[in-house]
């Protein structure tokens, strides 16, 4: 109670001598007013200075035991001053740690942006001692404050918040949890004042170009950083920054869609990215805009929106969507025909032809095949062409003309020799000798097929190995199946030594002049040949 | 406020009455609690305007002695009263105090202020840290008054107790901050007070986030460095920041206000007599009050006078003035706010939605004036009338 006395005194007494707290000079202060107090009875006046002389009594006392609280009050006080070297040396603060570390560094020729922060601290040195107490982030908020870039401070405590509730939903044991916070990594809350507060500034200049292009710049820096939050966060702020941007016919605007769209395609959220996607394309048809590499934004625009509609499509084969997967890759057609580039389009075309093959439309896979087949020989792509006659071939097959795909699968080896891609010439290889098989003529089934077998000799994929060499002894089986029926026919002592010979060294002798017979056994082998060839 | 004397010298034996402001020798005495006293006339009217009027019936069971309770219980249970009531005390003086403060009258806030300090001291001892918030009181109310030096001896006070006690009560730390910035900008120190105020915005936010009304007041006195030091357009967008805080802020008022049922028909307000009328005061006390009037006002009229360019922002400004006086039922000025804020709205901005709403708060102050005494139908008053 003493205290608030002392303070109510200060007040309604002599204003202009009080000190609030507690000092030795306050009789003096006590007695003047009172003495002012005009004219009184005298008794009062005793009355006044009985009690004046108790409340110093106890003042005096007050005085005694307040003296270290008041020191300590002083030492601290003392501490405003500007003279910082002291506390220089006292901080123990870890950031002051991390600041005397840094300044050696910034002779190495770092960047200007650390250059900058160093001189700014050196400033915060000659500011105010609390901040040696504070912490990093604490520190930057307040700079940025303090210049008045109130939108960055807002802007970076909802980020920090955003992660930090993002992390603790993930809970412990998840990979964020793993990493440090934002509030802990120096450098990135560095570049995140950096570029928050210039775009402030550039958005408080109304030049929103700049805001964009700051925004951009956080956002690839931490694209480069792999904080998919905040480079997402940020990619998003450049869209809506760009809807400011009325000087440059929304091209910024589809910039920035295009790099969303990017963004969610990473992430995986196909369908958003396909909005954003879109959004560029249309912004940018008929546009001449062009990046730094001389590409036009059109024409990127078509790829990536083909490039996502491919992988919708595929999502939607894996679950079993065959109509809209097809729905989806015609659109990724028409637009890859758009773009301009060939090659895409080609790919697109074979796309479309396969869903439709798949789908049991061979006709319509052969229309698309044909204009694939024209872009790849204009192109002279040997690798589409390779890819268009194999596909060419099964649509022919399944159509029932075998003549066009022996034609197409002639045409697939050679292409593939030229190549010398080995895997295609098996494949090529194989594929006919199938064909040759089915139509009868083993001599070249057999031909083609060991040509194939003696290419995936030589490549170590032991599967396919196996397949070929079942084809092979398919079309060896068939080939062989009319002499050895003849023999068996025959049924005569000659022709069974023959079978016998032919079971026991598997030499091929039934073409010589005959006069064998046939073994027993041969019939189940027989039997077994035709089960493979099922 | 009635008084009487009283003689010192007819005190009985070793009582001493003292002035309730200046503690010295009273000679006269409130006669409405008679626990009160006073040295002069003078101090007694202060004292009334200040905070008395509002706690006299209320000092009356903390000062007359206390009857003895046999039982150890009821002592205890009458000690826990009686720090209960203080602890009410201190809440209410402050908030006393602190609106007067923002109403711009500091001399009139320092009994408050004072009574607080006295109520916190005999609660929690002359070093707690729930002391701070009184001191920070006294010391707004200093620099109001002109007095630097002392404000500056209240805020080391204040700053030092919170340092000491280093889990300091939450929402404190960033007062302390603002009356510091507002020290220094009060002596012209500006590169100190935009540190200082920097760093209540940075401690608001920490607790209250950084849209809220308490994030504001350190923006707006942020702004007033700014406009000071002459750069309007850092000045222009924190005030468009503390307009736009306050306007969403006062928004949600209003449209809880409108959902409640003396708006809606007669019988729904018979069948439910009043489920929280008075909720919005909860929401937004005297002292808040007080500070969103001066702080619109103030931006107001720095958008009236035009040092920066309106940009149409005018509008959002009387709009979120309408919804104040809306709140604190003062239609007449909602009437006049709100037509600036439609004119405005409807010249600038093509935002339906807020048209609608500024219509919408129109057609209630008009419906309310239409009422007895202009103060829309108390929930009493309703019932009666009907």
């Amino acid at each position: 109670m003493a205290l608030t006395a002392d303070i109510a005194r200060g007040f309604y007494k002599n204003r202009s001598a009080y000190k609030p707290l507690v000092q030795t000079a306050r009789v003096e202060t006590v007695r003047t007013p009172a003495a002012k107090h005009g004219p009184k009875p005298s008794y009062e006046n005793s009355m006044n200075a009985r009690h004046l002389t108790r409340t110093n009594a106890s003042q005096k006392i007050q005085g005694c035991q307040k003296p270290r609280k008041d020191s300590r009050r002083h030492a601290w006080v003392a501490e405003i001053p500007d003279d910082s070297h002291r506390h220089h040396i006292l901080a123990t603060d870890c950031t002051e740690a991390k600041y005397l570390i840094r300044v050696p560094n910034s002779c190495h020729g770092l960047d200007g942006l650390l250059e900058d922060k160093i001189r700014s601290k050196m400033n915060r040195v000659g500011g105010i001692t609390a901040s040696y107490r504070n912490s990093y982030k604490h520190n930057i908020c307040l700079d940025m404050l303090r210049e008045g870039y109130h939108r960055s401070f807002s802007e970076l405590s909802a980020l920090i918040h955003k992660l930090n509730a993002f992390r603790e939903a993930e809970g412990p044991g998840s990979d964020i949890w793993q990493q440090k916070t934002l509030e802990e990594q120096h450098e990135k809350l560095d570049k995140l004042q950096c570029f928050l507060t210039r775009a402030e500034a550039a958005q408080r200049a109304g030049l929103y170009e700049e805001v964009y292009n700051s925004q951009l710049s956080l956002a690839c820096y931490f694209k480069g950083t792999e904080d998919k939050l905040l480079s997402d966060y940020f990619f998003e702020t450049c869209l809506k920054t760009t809807a400011m941007i009325s000087s440059d016919e929304r091209q910024k605007e589809a910039e920035a869609n295009a790099n969303l769209g990017l963004a969610y395609e990473e992430k995986g959220q196909l369908n958003k990215a396909v909005e954003h996607y879109e959004a560029f394309y249309q912004l940018s048809v008929e546009k001449p805009w062009q990046d730094e590499d001389g590409c036009s934004h059109y024409a990127q625009a078509c790829e990536n929106l083909w490039r996502i509609y491919t992988l919708l499509a595929d999502k939607m084969l894996e679950c079993d969507k065959r109509r809209e997967a097809i729905k989806t890759l015609i659109k990724a057609f028409e637009i890859a025909k758009e773009g301009g580039d060939r090659k895409m389009e080609g790919l697109a075309a074979y796309r479309v032809a396969l869903a439709y093959h798949a789908n049991g439309d061979p006709q319509t896979a052969i229309k698309y095949l044909q204009m694939y087949l024209k872009v790849s020989e204009l192109l002279n792509d040997d690798f589409g062409l390779s890819k268009a006659y194999e596909a060419m071939s099964k649509a022919l097959v399944s159509v029932g003309n075998i003549n066009e795909a022996i034609r197409y699968l002639e045409m697939f080896v050679e292409v593939a020799k030229r190549l010398s891609e080995k895997r295609s010439l098996v494949d090529a290889c194989k594929s006919l000798g199938v064909i040759y098989n089915t139509l009868g003529r083993y001599d070249l089934a057999c031909e083609y097929i060991s040509q194939a077998y003696d290419i995936a000799i030589t490549l170590s994929d032991l599967p396919l190995l196996e397949i070929v060499q079942v084809h092979f002894g398919i079309a060896k089986a068939h080939s062989m199946m009319t002499a050895v029926c003849r023999n068996i026919e025959a049924g005569k002592r000659v022709n069974l030594d023959r079978l016998v010979i032919w079971k026991n060294n598997r030499i091929d002798m039934f073409n010589e002049p005959i006069t064998d017979a046939v073994d027993e056994t041969f019939e189940d082998d027989a039997s077994e040949t035709a089960m493979e060839k099922k | 406020m009635l008084s009487s004397s009283v003689y010192p010298l007819a005190n009985p034996k070793g009582v001493k009455l003292l002035c309730e402001l200046c503690k010295k020798t009273a000679h006269y005495m409130c006669t409405q609690c008679r626990v009160t006293y006073y040295c002069d006339l003078e101090h007694q009217k202060a004292d009334w305007i200040g905070i008395h009027e509002k706690i006299c019936q209320l000092l009356i069971p903390l000062r007359t002695s206390i009857p003895f309770f046999s039982s150890e219980k009821e002592r205890w249970h009458s000690q826990q009263q009686i720090v209960q009531r203080q602890k009410h005390m201190i809440d209410l003086t402050r908030t006393v105090a602190q609106k007067l403060l923002f109403e711009g009258k500091p001399d009139e806030a320092i009994p408050g202020a004072l009574q607080s300090l006295r109520f916190a001291t005999s609660v929690y001892g002359t070093t707690s840290a729930e002391l701070v918030p009184s001191y920070l009181l006294l010391a707004e109310a200093s620099i109001g008054l002109g007095q630097l030096q002392d404000a500056e001896e209240y805020l080391s006070q204040a700053q030092w107790t919170v340092m000491k006690t280093s889990e300091c009560i939450t929402g404190v730390e960033y007062k302390l901050y603002r009356n510091l910035g507002l020290l220094y900008s009060a002596r012209g120190n500006y590169e100190k007070a935009l540190w200082y105020l920097a760093d209540d915005i940075y401690h608001a936010s920490e607790v209250f986030g950084t849209e809220d009304i308490h994030t504001a007041g350190g923006y707006f006195h942020m702004a007033n460095v700014f406009f000071g030091q002459g750069k309007m357009d850092i000045a222009d967008s924190m005030y468009t920041e503390v307009v736009d805080i306050w306007h969403k802020h006062l928004s949600e008022l209003v449209e809880a206000e409108m959902e409640k049922p003396k708006w809606k028909r007669m019988n729904a307000a018979l069948e439910d007599p009043d489920p929280g009328m008075e909720d919005y005061k909860e929401s937004l006390d005297v002292a808040q009050q007080a500070e969103a009037v001066q702080v619109l006002n103030a931006i107001n009229n720095i958008r009236d006078q035009g040092f920066v360019p309106k940009h149409g922002r005018i509008g959002k400004v009387a709009h979120a003035l309408a919804m104040l006086y809306y709140v604190i039922m003062d239609y007449r000025k909602v009437i006049d706010y709100g037509s600036q804020a439609l004119e405005e709205s409807k010249l600038l901005l093509n935002n339906d939605k807020e048209i609608e709403s500024i219509e919408n708060l129109l057609e209630m102050a008009h419906s309310a004036l239409g009422y007895p005494g202009g103060q829309g139908p108390s929930p009493t008053a309703w019932v009666t009338s009907c």
